[in-house]
């Protein structure tokens, strides 16, 4: 949703609203267009194991994978999602956006 | 969007319609290209997030990158780009072990894009495509549309069945020279079709392993374009590393240059240390910018080789690993960015300098 002037996606995590800028912190993709997923969990060499199914955004550029529910990139938690507090009141959804945005 | 410097996208891959190239073809080629047999393939490494950029999709469905007209309006004007380099993706085809097959699908790449997207617009310039498994049918495609004024390079899959520098390859760089048109090498096409396997020590597991070893072959290459006297044979010909990355380079220059101390007499025709004829023939691309956790440490790269005249801007677009402008001319030093972002290519395309004003005019004949 575009929001004053900003970009912002909003994702029902099972049930959790998560709000984030639709801006990769890497090269300033429009994040929020890429595919939300599951991913694999750290396993041993051979194994796979699928989880997290709806936590992941994976930004459609060069494929960093965000933690919605942190903001966190996967691979590297010093970089992340900016992410707007949530209120649910009844059926509509509050995001607040600090002054100077 | 303005910036202190012009930029021109050396490495854009427009997808033409397969329709189109069908029209192109001549029978027995047209029935079984349209029928979807195209070439040898890929080997199918899966990139989880597409090798196309999903988010480059129009609301009608239609991609950025699958008309000229759309790749002018929504990235050309996007990102202020006063020229783009159209370099078609479909590489593999040049893999096939049916040389008189990928003859054909070639030349009817190349006619697409010469006819149906160069007239869209004025910013567009391209690469004609050659299957190098036949080299002397590759020279008579550089012979046939290489005066073509919109056409400014020669372009190859930098995946091959035997090192670029050997003499089997030399009809294609000989056309080349004669219409003074660089030679280009992408990746992607490693292990397919009759290429070696992806890396020299055999086939990766995952797209993961791929793509980090692409370079492998970039190496290979460029020591055998050296050694075997390519540069010597065509003094005018250059060479052009599209999307390998840089940072490999200035340690393999010294080592080249100390084995030639010890070794030259294997290469008699070679009478100055190797990396002389690379700074003087050869050219890389930007993309994909390698991103040191110190970014100090990529700008003392760009410093050991003459990044001021062999690097060149390259976006990749719209694959999934491109970088925008912005972030490309961030990485650079300040100093290297006119070079890097434009003038480089420009002195080796012979792109006519175009001011802001100029270029806007074009654009509204262009767009009637």
């Amino acid at each position: 949703m575009e929001l004053d002037r900003l970009s912002i996606g909003v994702f029902n995590v099972r049930g959790t609203f998560v709000a984030v800028l639709n801006v990769c912190p890497h090269e300033l993709a429009p994040v929020c267009l890429g595919p939300v997923r599951g991913t694999t969990l750290a396993s041993l060499p051979g194994e796979y194991c699928w989880g997290r199914e709806g936590e992941i955004l994976a930004c459609p550029w060069h494929g960093w994978e965000f933690d919605l529910l942190t903001g966190k990139a996967l691979v590297d938690p010093r970089k992340h999602l900016r992410r707007y507090q949530v209120r649910v009141r009844e059926d509509t959804v509050y995001i607040t956006i600090p002054q100077g945005q | 969007m303005s910036t202190k410097w012009a930029v021109i996208d050396t490495d854009i891959h427009p997808r033409p319609d397969p329709a189109h190239v069908g029209r192109f073809l001549a029978e027995p080629w047209r029935t079984r290209y349209l029928s979807g047999n195209r070439g040898p393939g890929y080997l199918g490494y899966w990139n989880p997030i597409g090798v196309r950029r999903s988010d480059a999709v129009l609301p009608d469905g239609s991609h950025i990158a699958d008309s000229a007209e759309s790749l002018a309006r929504h990235f050309l004007d996007v990102y202020d780009i006063e020229y783009g380099l159209l370099n078609v993706d479909d590489l593999a085809i040049g893999l096939s072990p049916e040389g008189d097959y990928a003859a054909a699908v070639v030349s009817a790449i190349n006619d697409v894009i010469v006819h149906e997207w160069l007239p869209v617009d004025p910013r567009l310039r391209a690469s004609l495509i050659v299957s190098p498994v036949d080299p002397l049918l590759a020279a008579r495609e550089i012979r046939r549309l290489g005066h073509h004024p919109g056409v400014v390079q020669i372009l190859m899959p930098s995946g091959a069945r035997m090192p670029y520098g050997q003499r089997f390859y030399h009809p294609i760089y000989e056309a080349a020279a004669e219409y003074n048109l660089p030679v280009a090498i992408h990746p992607g096409s490693e292990g397919v079709g009759i290429a070696y396997p992806p890396t020299p020590a055999g086939y990766p597991s995952t797209y993961f392993e791929f793509h980090t070893g692409l370079v492998a072959s970039y190496i290979g290459h460029l020591i055998s374009l050296v050694t075997e006297g390519v540069f010597v044979k065509f003094p005018t010909l250059k060479w052009v590393i599209v999307e390998g990355g840089v940072s490999w380079l200035p340690p393999l220059l010294w080592r080249f240059d100390k084995n030639f101390k010890a070794l030259r007499q294997t290469t008699p025709w070679l009478t100055r240390p190797p990396s002389e004829y690379v700074r003087e023939h050869v050219l890389l691309t930007t993309q994909p910018m390698e991103e040191p956790d110190n970014p100090e440490h990529l700008r003392q790269i760009l410093a050991m080789f003459d990044a001021g005249h062999m690097l060149m801007f390259s976006s990749d677009f719209p694959h999934w690993d491109g970088d925008t402008p912005d972030f490309a001319a961030r990485s650079l030093p300040p100093a290297l960015r006119p070079r890097v972002m434009s003038e480089t290519a420009r002195e080796l395309y012979s792109l006519p300098s175009s001011s802001a004003a100029d270029r806007a005019l074009d654009h509204e004949t262009s767009h009637g």
